[in-house]
């Protein structure tokens, strides 16, 4: 044990000699603060544009208020009013921001069709998007293998290289106290940064102390641990400096980067999505045909899902408000099906990928980051289906107005439904992911000491 | 002598285990990311070429309907994907695919591959581009990082000065070696993806598609040409090759993997935008300045009737050849598409300063100015996607207005009539005409530029230091 300390303290002098590797820690943590400082402020821009939405709602209910300024029919209300449906970050979103500049964060919704208003896209800059979110999930999973690797791809190449092995064997010193203390060392300074990170991370992006913390942690824990397994394992096969970081690169080459955009391309390939515009252009056909239909074929349609508005009065006016929204709505009935079919194909290819990202603890991570903080496709997937019931209980607040004719007062906007959606953490997806990744651990540590104990370090 | 130094290191090139295995992985990677390309290329194509057809035949057999109907019920545009874009697909995974045109109304582009893809597609993409851009280097830093320090370690490099050539001579000789031994890798793929290309029935050889191909495969000669003499240079500089490797990964994660993020990042957050939400509510406040057709106690609606009713010297409605509602409604969109147009420029030219940004720094880092080059030939850079996104709403525009005209031409009492249905049959569907070599080319001159500049200063630079260096 006596041994084992003096060669940490050793590694620990040799590193603050070394420059280069006191400046590659330094510069990880600069990047690692402004992946904090980028997040963070991401989620606060997208904060603020959900926090001018209600002054948005306010502006069109005071135009309306003007426009109808007496007792109004609901039905020029529900057209010309715009509600929005917003779907919050949890605190977590700054570390790990996931899918949410792909997706939009909020849905407008009049009291029309929904369908052709629940995928519309926010504007966004396709060449940030191309080039990636930089939050600290990235520096976990990208970066910090890197650092990994340039930390100790010559972990015991370099002393053989410089003959120093020979001197170091010579002594009464186990092998494997070498390399333990070595990698010891490394582990300690790399746990120490990435710990670093998450805190100030966490503290900055003030994230409830709740048990996610130690998820998060521990998460970040084991993908480093990992990363030093997979060096055991190049260690142990004793070769050149040049060649082990060959090795090594190759290895976050294949999993960071080969692996995932492979599997990109095999999950699209085997879960083929149906197209969401098959759906918007089918529902449109739906819709606008309404207009062109026997008022009471679409009325007897709609009565058979709504029974109780059957005894109202029978529409012989040309165009009547119930008779339009009764339309809309069945435009949405009749892509149901496409609609399930959509969310559940995109459904399936994330779980298909849960399944398969035992190939690379880098997605493993990434997707355990990313449901830690709510920030994926599932989280997105129910906002949307919220965004459905939400749009349900609109025309049910509507309905009676429209079918019992009541005439909609100036007090009545302040009755209408509202909609709030904040993420949830799908804290089972992230306990998999520990699973898993410690699965992975497991596997790389042995490898690497079954190889040890094949082939003994030797000098030369 | 400097042929010989080339042959020397072309020869032990291919000799050596490490770069044949490597290359064959690329090569492999190469080919397998063209056939990806293509068959997705082929799906994406078929699937929107079909979607377009069958709007566009949904349009042309509506029943009889009146004008203003049709105007809302509109009709969809679909990205048709560029020929080249199989093999570098840029921003084309990021953009809305369809985007549906109706009256009064400029919508978003929507349905996005990469919402459809998980957080999988932000590892990157396998495409051509993609290997071409990040793995080339890869396999020639791995190729070129021991050029100098090999032989200095083993000695040689004293016993090659001693023949009486220079430093530069020798540089000069390695960085041709090695250049025979890429294109040998590199050539030999991307002349297979051009066969497949052109052996493609969707690609009638067309000379745009053939000198964007040929700019492509020059552009990624230069590149590569750039990184064979870096490496180079770099281990000539270094004192071991260990020290070289490191340098030479290092700077190829700064540039390929931090750099671009950063950029686009600082980018987004130097010159923030608005939420299409708010888009929307601001140009309906100013849209409100102009004729709403759809209000009949609209001011300015009825200063419109007025003039009408005095420059057709009639005293009302009834008497009027033309219907005032159509005539609003045509009144109404002209200015609405003015206040989204100034909007959307406004929105547009904030993200080509945010791009900008990326564009600049490709002085700094020759990844960032091969990625907007390669993407800009290609056809899926983020020009091309505005040029479509224009053509679009040129398209909307023209076809409401015309159906507000049928409208205006119907008369007075045009609400109770409806158009006969081979009125639609007349009206233009939307094609899109993808733009040509020669609109792409004076948008790229910034990565163009930072390219050659490269080239020429590294190659300058470089081998200066090189001759400077100590041989021992």
């Amino acid at each position: 044990m006596r041994v084992f300390r003096i060669l940490f303290s050793y590694e620990w002098r040799h590193f603050r000699a070394a420059k280069g590797l006191v400046l590659l820690c330094s510069l990880l943590l600069a990047t690692g603060l402004y992946s904090i400082y980028y997040g963070t402020t991401e989620i606060e821009r997208q904060r603020q544009h959900l926090a001018t939405l209600p002054e948005l709602t306010r502006r069109n209910v005071e135009e309306l208020q003007v426009k109808f300024p007496g007792p109004a029919d609901a039905g020029d209300i529900g057209y010309y009013h715009t509600t929005f449906a917003v779907h919050h970050p949890d605190a977590w979103a700054a570390l790990s921001l996931g899918l949410r500049d792909v997706n939009p964060s909020y849905v407008k919704l009049r009291l029309l069709g929904l369908h052709n208003q629940l995928y519309a896209a926010d504007n966004t800059n396709p060449m940030k998007t191309l080039s990636g979110n930089f939050d600290l999930a990235f520096v976990l999973v990208y970066l910090l293998p890197l650092l990994i690797i340039a930390l100790s791809f010559n972990l015991l190449s370099a002393e053989r290289e410089e003959g120093i092995l020979t001197l170091l064997l010579a002594q009464p010193i186990r092998p494997a106290t070498v390399i333990g203390a070595k990698l010891a060392f490394r582990t300690a300074l790399v746990l120490g940064l990435a710990g670093l990170l998450s805190v100030v991370g966490m503290g900055w992006a003030q994230v409830p102390l709740d048990g996610r913390v130690l998820s998060w942690l521990a998460l970040t824990t084991l993908y480093c641990l990992f990363w030093f397994g997979v060096v055991l394992v190049v260690t142990a096969l004793h070769r050149s400096s040049a060649v082990n970081a060959v090795a090594l690169l190759g290895a976050w080459l294949l999993l960071v980067v080969l692996v995932p955009s492979l599997l990109n391309l095999g999950v699209a390939a085997a879960r083929p999505v149906p197209q969401g515009i098959e759906l918007t252009i089918k529902q449109r056909e739906e819709i606008h045909a309404g207009w062109d239909r026997p008022k009471t074929q679409t009325m007897n349609r709609f009565f058979a899902l709504y029974p109780q508005w059957r005894d109202t009065a029978t529409i012989r006016e040309r165009f009547v408000w119930r008779w339009y929204y009764a339309f809309q709505h069945l435009g949405d009935q009749a892509v149901a099906r496409e609609a399930a079919a959509y969310a559940t194909g995109l459904q399936q290819r994330y779980d298909l990928v849960e399944k398969l990202n035992l190939l690379s603890p880098a997605i493993n991570a990434q997707s355990s980051l990313n449901a830690l903080a709510g920030s994926d496709l599932p989280t997105h997937l129910a906002f949307q289906r919220s965004v459905t019931r939400y749009h349900d209980s609109l025309r049910a607040f509507y309905y009676p107005f429209l079918f019992r004719k009541v005439e909609f007062t100036h007090a009545d906007y302040a009755r209408e439904p509202r909609h709030t959606f904040t993420s949830t953490p799908e804290l089972p997806t992230a306990w998999r992911g520990l699973g898993k990744l410690l699965l992975s651990v497991v596997v790389v540590y042995s490898l690497g000491l079954v190889l040890l104990t094949r082939r003994p370090v030797a000098a030369s | 002598m400097i042929q010989s130094i080339a042959q020397k290191e072309f020869v032990s090139t291919l000799r050596d285990r490490r770069f044949v295995v490597l290359s064959a992985l690329v090569l492999a990677l190469l080919l397998a990311a063209t056939l990806v390309g293509r068959a997705s290329f082929r799906t994406l194509q078929q699937e929107r070429h079909l979607a377009q057809q069958t709007v566009n035949d949904q349009f042309r057999n509506q029943p009889a309907r009146h004008p203003h109907r049709v105007a809302h019920y509109g009709s969809f545009a679909f990205r048709p994907k560029s020929g080249l874009s199989l093999l570098d697909s840029g921003v084309d995974s990021f953009t809305g695919s369809a985007v549906y045109l109706e009256a009064h109304q400029q919508n978003s582009v929507n349905f996005s591959q990469a919402q459809q893809s998980g957080s999988l597609i932000r590892f990157g993409e396998m495409t051509v581009a993609f290997v071409l851009q990040l793995l080339v280097p890869l396999l020639i830093i791995f190729l070129c990082f021991g050029a100098f320090t090999q032989e200095r370690e083993t000695g040689t490099l004293k016993l090659l000065l001693s023949q009486g050539i220079t430093l530069r001579q020798v540089a000069w000789g390695k960085i041709r070696g090695y250049s025979q031994a890429v294109a040998l890798v590199v050539a030999p793929a991307l002349l297979l993806a051009a066969a497949l290309l052109f052996t493609g029935e969707e690609f009638a050889s067309n000379a745009d598609l053939l000198a964007r191909l040929a700019l492509f495969g020059l552009s990624y000669a230069l590149y590569f040409f750039l990184f064979v003499v870096g490496s180079v240079v770099v281990s000539a500089r270094q004192a071991s090759s260990r020290a070289a490797l490191v340098t030479l990964l290092g700077l190829w994660i700064l540039g390929g993997i931090i750099l671009p993020k950063a950029t686009a990042n600082l980018g987004a957050s130097l010159y923030p935008t608005i939420t299409k939400a708010q888009l929307d509510a601001e140009v309906h406040e100013q849209a409100q300045h102009g004729v709403n057709g759809h209000d009949p106690q609209d001011k300015r609606a009825a200063e419109l009737k007025a003039g009408l009713l005095k420059k057709y010297g009639v005293d009302s409605e009834e008497k009027l050849p033309v219907s005032v509602a159509g005539l609003q409604m045509a009144a109404g969109e002209e200015y609405s598409a003015r206040v989204y147009q100034q909007h959307f420029a406004a929105l547009n030219a904030t993200y080509e300063k945010q791009n900008r940004l990326s564009d600049w720094a490709g002085l700094l880092n020759p990844y960032q100015a091969m990625r907007p080059l390669s993407m800009g030939l290609a056809g899926s850079d983020f020009a091309h996607y505005v040029h479509f996104q224009q053509a679009a709403e040129a398209y909307r525009y023209g076809l409401v207005q015309r159906l507000n005209h049928l409208q205006a031409g119907m008369g007075y009492g045009d609400k109770e009539r409806r158009l006969d249905a081979h009125t639609w049959q007349e009206l233009p569907v939307f094609s899109y005409q993808a733009p040509p070599l020669s609109w792409a080319l004076p948008r790229l001159l910034l990565p163009v530029a930072a390219l050659l500049l490269w080239a020429g200063g590294l190659s300058w630079l470089g081998l200066r230091l090189i001759s400077k260096t100590t041989v021992a």
